[in-house]
């Protein structure tokens, strides 16, 4: 509840947080279905998943526009301007993190109803799933609770996601010599990497979290100049 | 130095009339800090209170302001700004019962010692009001009257057309300087105004709420001039509109109401004074926070 001057504002605000916030369950749905559809090879659950990204993508546009509404009318300063800058590089996000797992779902067909499937790194794959499921909703409690500490663990939760990514990899290597498991395996590679990808969105959310509470950008880790 | 040389440059002009208000402007002064990238401090306030008929009307200001900044003061209403800005050119002498106590030094001096003639003080340090005040008179005598009260009657064409297009004015009244000023919009007003405090090369200018009556167009005019006139010039505003402060001002100070422990007695507080980009995207305090969101008035 808002108490004060601006009520409106203030509660559209909240409103907008809450639905930016909203496309993360969205995404979470999106990515426990693309996982389902890894773990079944069942393609029209994929063709689902396809479908309703216009869900996300519809939430995308919304809450955008009615940021830059915000941002137009209201003139927005201090850490309401915080908030709305961090909510676009959200929303962008999940935009994103949802196109991962369209593109997931859309390399399902291509290995056929019944693939070479190898149990070991379908099992990777769910693992990294489910370890990025568990990212996302960090990621969302961190910004709501804008607790820092919790979206810095973001890293360390990624860290185990890029690990099993690393393994799929190794798998992939010494699948053996048969070209159809060979594709197949280079398919479940790119899907691996859709995965690990959106759990760097993740870690990305965790950043705004971050700047909107202390006003300073900072990657928390640079990929372009690792320490480790 | 005699008044022929005092008019050949805008600073050999500013250091004759620093002479003349009794202010020691010492010029190596002035060009060891233009060189060494020195931020040049045009006001030092320290601990400034200022008193009507004995009630503290603001309280403990310290802060410093530099030269060629526009310095924004904002704050809800009766927390001092103007007051804080009326104390700058000594314009409270004009009020019998108003005190102002603490260090107020303008280049290093005192700006309220013995020595110091506020009148010739105030030509160094001009205002600009709320609304447009012209003179009763045409456009060009509003701009050189000040100069020729200062005896500056050589090369005054010069002078007139040199400020008003220093005040962005020129192209819309060349054709009729003859006119009487009152036949000039609000916006065309406020910038004759503008024009008439930099004709007599001022070092500093203060503006109290300059836009307040203005519409958008005049006020973005305004705003604009601001920015070139602090080339030249060093601005202090006082506004109420916290997105004006936001868009011209380098610095900003936000002052607000303090009152006792009995709630009897009031009076302006500086609480933040920073870089203008820090205080409207990541204010320290938390009152500043609130006033600038539009939380608290």
């Amino acid at each position: 509840m808002v108490e004060g001057v601006r009520v409106q504002y203030q509660e559209e605000l909240e409103r907008l947080e809450a639905s930016a916030l909203g496309g993360l369950d969205m995404v979470s749905a999106a990515l426990d279905r693309t996982l389902e559809a890894i773990q079944h090879q069942d393609v029209e659950l994929a063709q689902i998943v396809v479908a309703d990204d216009d869900r996300i993508d519809g939430r995308y546009l919304e809450v955008h526009q009615s940021l830059i509404t915000l941002l137009a009318t209201q003139s927005p300063v201090a850490t309401d301007l915080r908030l709305i800058s961090a909510l676009l590089h959200v929303l962008k996000n999940i935009e994103r993190m949802g196109d991962q797992c369209v593109n997931v779902c859309k390399m399902i067909p291509l290995s056929g109803n019944e693939p070479p499937a190898d149990q070991e790194m379908v099992k990777l794959i769910l693992s990294m799933g489910k370890q990025t499921r568990t990212l996302i909703s960090q990621a969302k409690r961190a910004f709501a609770e804008r607790d820092v500490e919790m979206a810095r663990d973001l890293v360390r939760q990624d860290d185990v996601v890029d690990n099993l990514n690393r393994e799929c990899f190794r798998l992939a290597l010494e699948i053996g010599d048969d070209a159809d498991k060979r594709e197949w395996a280079m398919t479940m590679l790119l899907a691996a990497r859709a995965i690990e990808r959106i759990g760097d969105n993740a870690v990305d959310i965790g950043e705004q979290v971050a700047f909107v509470v202390t006003g300073l950008f900072r990657e928390f880790e640079d990929a372009s100049h690792p320490t480790a | 130095m005699t008044q022929d040389d005092s008019a050949q440059t805008g600073r050999d002009t500013r250091e004759a009339a620093a002479a003349r208000a009794g202010i020691a402007v010492r010029p190596e002064e002035f060009q060891r800090k233009r060189f060494s990238g020195e931020r040049e401090k045009v006001f030092e306030l320290k601990g400034v209170d200022v008193l009507y008929s004995g009630v503290t009307a603001v309280k403990g200001i310290s802060m410093d302001i530099h030269r060629n900044d526009v310095t924004a003061l904002i704050g809800p209403s009766g927390c001092g700004k103007s007051t804080l800005l009326r104390c700058l050119n000594r314009m409270n002498d004009l009020i019998p019962t108003a005190e102002v106590k603490g260090e107020l030094l303008y280049h290093g001096e005192n700006l309220y010692g013995p020595t110091v003639d506020p009148v010739q003080a105030r030509k160094l340090i001009g205002m600009v009001f709320q609304k447009p005040n012209p003179f009763p008179k045409s456009i060009y005598d509003n701009v050189a009257f000040g100069p020729r009260i200062l005896g500056r009657k050589e090369g005054l064409e010069e002078t007139v057309e040199k400020a008003l297009k220093g005040a962005a004015l020129w192209d819309e009244v060349k054709d009729r300087l003859k006119d009487n000023a009152f036949g000039l919009s609000g916006g065309q007003q406020q910038r004759l105004c503008i024009a008439r405090c930099i004709a007599v090369q001022p070092d500093v200018i203060l503006m109290d709420e300059p836009c307040s009556a203005l519409d958008p167009i005049s006020t973005g005019k305004i705003e604009d001039l601001m920015i070139e006139l602090k080339e030249e010039f060093s601005i202090v505003i006082v506004t109420h509109n916290m997105q004006q402060a936001a868009r011209v001002s380098d610095r900003t100070a936000f002052l607000m109401v303090e009152l006792d422990a009995d709630e009897q007695n009031r009076w302006g507080r500086l609480v933040e004074y920073d870089e203008t980009e820090k205080i409207f995207t990541n204010p320290a305090d938390k009152r500043t926070e609130d006033y600038v969101s539009g939380k608290v008035g």
